[in-house]
This record gives structure tokens, C-alpha cells and sequence, in this order.
């Protein structure tokens, strides 16, 4: 389908609308309407709350489209709305009833989805479920769904971004929950699509708990992506080792001591070498008993050589003894060891 | 036959009459041809395409440069550099290295072939005249691959009788490709060295999409030997992988059963290092690419290199190896501190300048020898 070929579909839709107007508007019974048929249907885990009370206060604005069914009716747009009349126990609700064969499928998905814009929008996994409709129940070529409904959901048009969010509806639900939840980014999207249904399970009891902003979030599927790719073992079985797992179970711990701890691990198993490096310079750091306005710095990643050295102080007094303490620092034999190994 | 796939020429209206495009176009006869007005135009509409530097490898982009041909190697901040002039006559290289820079580099996807030779070569004479004391090194393999496209675009063919009359000169042509055969009749005067990038064949066959496998580019080498081509070797990029002692080693001992050291002007050692937006780019190119797996982290000019003692290790023992082959080998570090060079090798150049002077020597002493 072509630009083209889409503004006609539009058209066509805005002829339809108008003549439905002039056809009026059926109240329909609820017990009529099959509300396990989701043809159309693109909600996810929809907020009904503020719907009801709206409905309870001034009812319902704008009817529901229903397509006549054997023994019933399809919701074509207006799924939320049904639900929610249902639980007032209402019995019946304005409707614009489209016949059998008035239109078929894929125009009344794109009436219901140009519906939906322009009143409430879609969170990100309804785009997803509805461009993944598209491709796969509509059968709607990739570079049509790219050029004419990406920028329906204000998204770029190139197959990256289709691919991502194709890749989204096909995942779990607890997963899809967790992005719509935590606002998850297109990147770090992609970077749960790379992984096994399996794995990826692994990674949300891991990274749920933990409240992780976005960097962090990255961070930690990064690493685990990398340790897993590098060792050749699952992210499953990195996510549960013991030192992850004793981690997660330590109840006293906050979120983002959790957060903290974890990432020192994993970085620890990404970097081995400088973590051994690390370790090996904070020991004999502690050996030196600095004061405590007094630190001592490595170059950043071992790259260069030499020390740096940081020191605060309030006093003339306090100025005093840690030139006192630097001077003596000559002599000691674990701070010569600190300077050639550095 | 090509080793690689042309899907289309884009021809540009000021390239069209140019000898060397039609040369082009003559050997690649079948090819779609396309003629542009509007470069900019062209790149933009291939920029918002899925992997726009993959299907700019299968298009070919004939054009002019504008800009200056001839340039010093950009090098890099805070490390030692040896001074080498790139030219830029092809930009974009048809084989597809996961780690290759360019990829993160250029901003035009495209295969592009310059073909206003005349511009170029009254470019290098003028450079040449200004420094008629100093021995320079000039070489097309930093934006390209030197030879992978000598079938239809034969610039080391006309630049290789151009250096031979250029006193003060060396070319060099750096490729991981096998393609000599146009090279072996020509008379270069031991003005030009042909240098091959060289790894083992695990990381050629997992890594470097495209290229020769090892065997082949050393029997290249060897040919080039047989005709009297001074010839170079780069270890670069080196990568730290499992087995990557016995992997460099044994490629080392396979170079020297068929190549005489005596014949081999430079060999340049270089970690992997990488500008930080190259990763994103690569993994989402190469998936399943190893590259990005070791301990980088970025250095004093922002690139990632390989934690300092793990590069000092790799060095040391490909330098012993080396040594092991031939103790005269001129073994030179690329992109490395003065630190890296003295732990390495006990000393280190002073600056740039004072590695330049020694790769002077060096050629000097070769070309006499």
C-alpha cells in the first residue's frame, strides 16, 4: 500500500463515519457483544480507572463501534468503555453498528486505531501489539506499516524502529509489563529482544527488584550480555549465581544498595583483570592508614603511571599534619610498593 | 571476476567524462548506472536506510575530491605517531571488518572512487617538492583497502611507476586481500612496499568479512618478494582472545617459512582500539563480533584500548617471536604511549618526530641494502 493508496483508506473511513452519522446511533444490549473477540483490540494493561469515574459522572460521550456478528457483535473501537459499563452492570450502550460486510477488517482496524489517536493514544506495548497486528494478522507490508503507520504513533520511519517494536509484542507479558511500568527505552528494549525467553525471565527477577533507572538498566544488561557471550553460558546461569542471588535476599538492603552491589559484581566478572588491579590497590591503600581527609588515586584505568594524591583541611593544624603524614609516606616501604606498582 | 557484489554506480555529471570513470564503467559492464548532481542529496537518502555502511559497500560512487588528496595521518592525541601521509583516492573499503573504524568514521556510505587522477598526482608532486630532504611515507590503505579494488579502480597500478621517479618518496600499499596479480609486471624501483594486515585465521575468518584468508595473503606476499617489492607487516588490530598466543605465534611462524625477513621493511604491532561510538555501530552490524569482549576501557585521547598491562604483555611476546625470526626485524608500535614503548622495548622515542627520523633511517638503509 502506498501513501496514496492509505488517503484513500482515510477517505473512505471519513465517508463511512459520515454516513454511519446520518444512519444514527442503536443502543445495543451488553450480553450481545463478544467480549472475548479481540480482532481489534490493542489494550494492554488499560488505566479503567479514571474512565469509570468519568462514565459514572456524565456517562458516555461518544458511542462504541460494533461490527454485526453471527449471534452478535465484534467491538470494533470502545473496548475500555464496554468493560466499564459491564462492571457499572449496565445492560445496554450506544453503539454505530457496522454491518457484516459494510467494511472489511482492515479498514475498520485503521478507523478504530485513528479512533483511539485522537482520544486517548496508546501506551508502547498497544503500539507494539498494533504494528505487529499489522504486519501479521493484516498482513500489511513492512514498508507500508514503516512509512504510513509509524508516524501515526509519531515514530521514525525506518525498519529499526519497526523491528523493536515487533520484537516487544512478541515478548512475555511480565516483561511487557516491566517496560510499561518502568518506561524502558527502545535501546535497552532491543537489548531484552536479543535475549531468550528464558533468560530474559532470568533478567527481570533480577533487574525488577532493584528500581533500575535507564544508564543502569543498560549497564546491567550490557554486562550481563557481554559475561554471557565471553564465557558461553546462558544469562540465566549468570543471574543465578549464588553471589547475585545472596545479593537480591539480603532484606536489610535498599534498592539501590542492592543496585550497587550487584553492578560490583558483574563488573567484577566483565573485568577481571582491573577488578584484580583495583583490589589489589585499595589493600595497599588500607595498609597506608591514610587520614581520613587524606585519599590516594591510581590514573584512571591503570593507563598512565603515577599517583594522585587529594587532601582537605580546615585548620592550619590539620594543614600541618597531613604534610606531616605525606613527608613520612617516603619512608614506608607499602607506599614505595603502591608507587611501582602503579 | 570480483570478489564482492556491485548493485549499482552512482555516477556524478563532473566524474562522467573522466578517463578513469570510464574505465570503471567498462569493467563493470551490467551495473545500473545512476547520474547524480546532488551528493548530499544521495547520502541522505541512503542514510535512513537499515545498515546504510553495509549497502554502501555494494555501491559504487564515482566522483571528484575536492578537498586536499593528501593528508597526515590523523594519528592520535597524546601518543607516539610515525608520521605517514594518507592519500585519498577511495574511500569506503568493499571487504566488512567488525572492528574496521571507519565504520563510525565516514559520513558518506558509499564505495567512493575518485577519479580526477591529474588533481591528485600534481597534489602529491607539490607536497613532495616542499621536503626535498626527508624521506616521506605515503600510503592509500587508511581509508581503504589498497588493493581490493585494483580490478576495476587500478590506482597502486598508476602509482607505483609514479614513485619510482619520486626521490624522496616511498608508497606503501596496505591490504588484506590477495590481489597482486596486476602488481608482479610492473617495474617500482623498490619504491613501493606492499604490507598485508595480518591476524590468525580464526579471527580473519570470524572478524574480517571479505578478506584473504591468511594462507592466501601470505602467498601474495611471497609473490611480491619474488618480483623485489620491499614488503610490510601489520599486526594490527591485535586482538586478545582465548588461544591468542598460539594463534599469533603459529601466524608468525607461518609467515617467515615462506617470507625472507630480510625482505620486510616495517612490521607495525597495534592492540585493538576503538573511538567509543564504533561499539554500538559494530554490534548492531556484526552480532555475534568478539571484538568488544576483552577489558577496554577508553585512554588519554577518548579511544578504548586494552587495559595497559594486557597490551604490554601482548607486545612483549609478539616482539620476542618477532625477534626469535629475525633479530634486525624494524618492529614499531602504532598508537602507543611512550610508557607502552618502554616497557615493551626498554626505550622509547622521544616524540613523533623522532619516530619519523628512525622510519627515515630505516627505508633509507633497506633501499640501499
Amino acid at each position: 500500500m502506498t501513501n496514496v493508496q492509505w488517503a484513500m483508506v482515510i477517505y473512505q473511513l471519513r465517508i463511512h463515519f459520515r454516513m454511519g452519522e446520518m444512519k444514527g446511533i442503536q443502543k445495543i444490549l451488553i450480553n450481545q457483544i463478544d467480549l472475548s473477540d479481540e480482532t481489534f483490540s490493542v489494550n494492554y494493561l488499560p488505566d479503567l480507572h479514571r474512565l469509570r469515574s468519568s462514565i459514572e459522572q456524565i456517562g458516555m460521550m461518544q458511542p462504541v463501534f460494533l461490527r454485526k456478528k453471527l449471534g452478535g457483535y465484534q467491538i470494533v473501537c470502545g473496548f475500555r468503555r464496554i468493560s466499564v459499563m459491564k462492571e457499572l452492570e449496565k445492560s445496554e450502550i450506544e453503539s454505530r453498528v457496522f454491518e457484516d460486510k459494510e467494511m472489511d477488517e482492515f479498514h475498520l482496524f485503521s478507523l478504530s486505531l485513528q479512533e483511539n489517536l485522537t482520544t486517548r493514544g496508546f501506551n508502547v506495548v498497544e503500539e507494539a501489539i498494533a504494528l505487529e497486528k499489522l504486519i501479521h494478522y493484516f498482513q500489511i507490508h513492512p514498508d507500508t506499516v514503516i512509512h504510513t503507520f509509524l508516524p501515526l504513533f509519531s515514530l521514525e520511519t525506518n525498519e529499526k524502529i519497526l523491528n523493536t517494536y515487533l520484537s516487544l509484542a512478541q515478548m512475555e507479558d511480565e516483561v511487557k509489563t516491566y517496560v510499561l511500568k518502568e518506561g524502558v527505552s527502545r535501546s535497552n528494549i532491543r537489548r531484552l529482544s536479543g535475549l531468550t525467553s528464558e533468560d530474559r525471565i532470568a533478567v527481570l527477577s533480577l533487574v525488577s527488584p532493584l528500581k533500575l533507572g535507564e544508564n543502569r538498566l543498560r549497564e546491567a544488561l550490557t554486562f550481563l550480555e557481554e559475561i554471557s557471550q565471553r564465557d558461553q553460558c546462558s544469562v540465566r546461569e549468570i543471574v543465578r549465581r549464588p553471589e547475585i542471588q545472596g545479593i537480591l535476599f539480603q532484606k536489610e538492603l535498599t534498592p539501590i544498595q542492592k543496585a550497587e552491589r550487584v553492578k560490583k559484581v558483574l563488573k567484577a566478572h566483565r573485568y577481571p583483570r582491573i577488578h584484580q588491579l583495583e583490589e589489589a590497590f585499595e589493600k595497599r591503600k588500607k595498609n597506608l592508614n591514610l587520614p581520613s581527609h587524606l585519599s590516594l588515586h591510581h590514573q584512571p584505568f591503570f593507563e598512565g603511571r603515577g599517583l594522585t594524591v587529594e587532601f582537605q583541611f580546615e585548620t592550619m593544624e590539620e594543614y600541618r599534619t597531613i604534610l606531616s603524614f605525606l613527608s613520612n609516606l617516603v619512608d614506608r616501604e607499602e607506599f614505595r610498593e603502591i608507587l611501582r606498582s602503579s | 571476476m570480483l570478489p564482492f557484489r556491485i548493485e549499482k554506480i552512482y555516477l556524478d555529471e563532473k566524474a562522467e567524462k573522466d578517463p578513469v570513470s570510464q574505465t570503471i564503467l567498462k569493467a563493470l559492464p551490467n551495473i545500473p548506472i545512476e547520474t547524480i548532481r546532488d551528493k548530499r542529496a544521495l547520502i541522505k537518502r541512503f542514510s535512513s536506510k537499515p545498515d546504510p555502511i553495509g549497502i554502501g559497500k555494494k555501491h559504487l560512487f564515482l566522483t571528484h575530491f575536492y578537498g586536499r588528496h593528501l593528508k597526515p595521518c590523523p594519528g592520535t592525541s597524546n601518543h607516539i605517531c610515525c608520521g605517514y601521509h594518507v592519500i585519498n583516492a577511495i574511500t569506503n573499503c568493499p571487504l566488512d571488518c567488525s572492528y574496521c573504524v571507519l565504520q563510525g568514521y565516514l559520513n558518506n556510505p558509499f564505495l567512493t572512487l575518485y577519479t580526477n587522477w591529474q588533481d591528485l598526482l600534481q597534489e602529491i608532486d607539490a607536497f613532495l617538492s616542499t621536503d626535498c630532504q626527508s624521506l616521506l611515507r605515503l600510503g592509500t590503505g587508511e581509508l581503504s583497502d589498497s588493493l581490493a579494488l585494483e580490478s576495476i579502480f587500478p590506482l597502486s597500478q598508476m602509482l607505483i611507476p609514479f614513485f619510482t621517479e619520486r626521490h624522496n618518496a616511498i608508497l606503501e600499499l596496505k591490504t588484506k586481500s590477495a590481489n597482486v596479480n596486476s602488481l608482479l609486471h610492473l617495474n617500482h624501483w623498490g619504491k613501493t612496499v606492499v604490507s598485508w594486515s595480518l591476524n590468525p585465521p580464526q579471527i580473519i575468518e570470524e572478524e574480517e568479512k571479505g578478506t584473504a584468508p591468511l594462507k592466501e595473503r601470505i602467498e601474495a606476499a611471497r609473490r611480491c618478494q619474488e618480483k623485489g617489492y620491499p614488503l610490510g607487516f601489520h599486526f594490527d588490530p591485535i586482538i586478545y582472545h582465548e588461544g591468542w598466543e598460539k594463534g599469533y605465534r603459529e601466524t608468525i611462524l607461518q609467515l617467515f617459512k615462506q617470507i625472507d625477513p630480510k625482505r620486510v621493511v616495517w612490521i607495525s604491532l597495534g592492540g585493538f582500539r576503538y573511538p567509543p561510538k564504533l561499539k554500538a555501530i559494530a554490534e548492531e552490524r556484526f552480532p555475534k563480533t568478539k571484538v568488544f569482549l576483552g577489558e577496554l576501557f577508553p585512554g588519554k585521547d577518548s579511544k578504548f584500548r586494552y587495559l595497559k598491562e594486557i597490551r604490554v604483555k601482548m607486545y612483549q611476546k609478539m616482539a620476542e617471536w618477532l625477534r626469535e625470526v629475525d633479530p634486525d626485524l624494524f618492529i614499531y608500535l602504532c598508537m602507543e604511549s611512550k610508557e607502552v614503548w618502554e616497557r615493551v622495548f626498554g626505550w622509547n622515542p622521544e616524540n613523533n618526530r623522532h619516530l619519523n627520523q628512525m622510519f627515515e633511517k630505516r627505508v633509507r638503509k633497506f633501499l640501499d641494502g
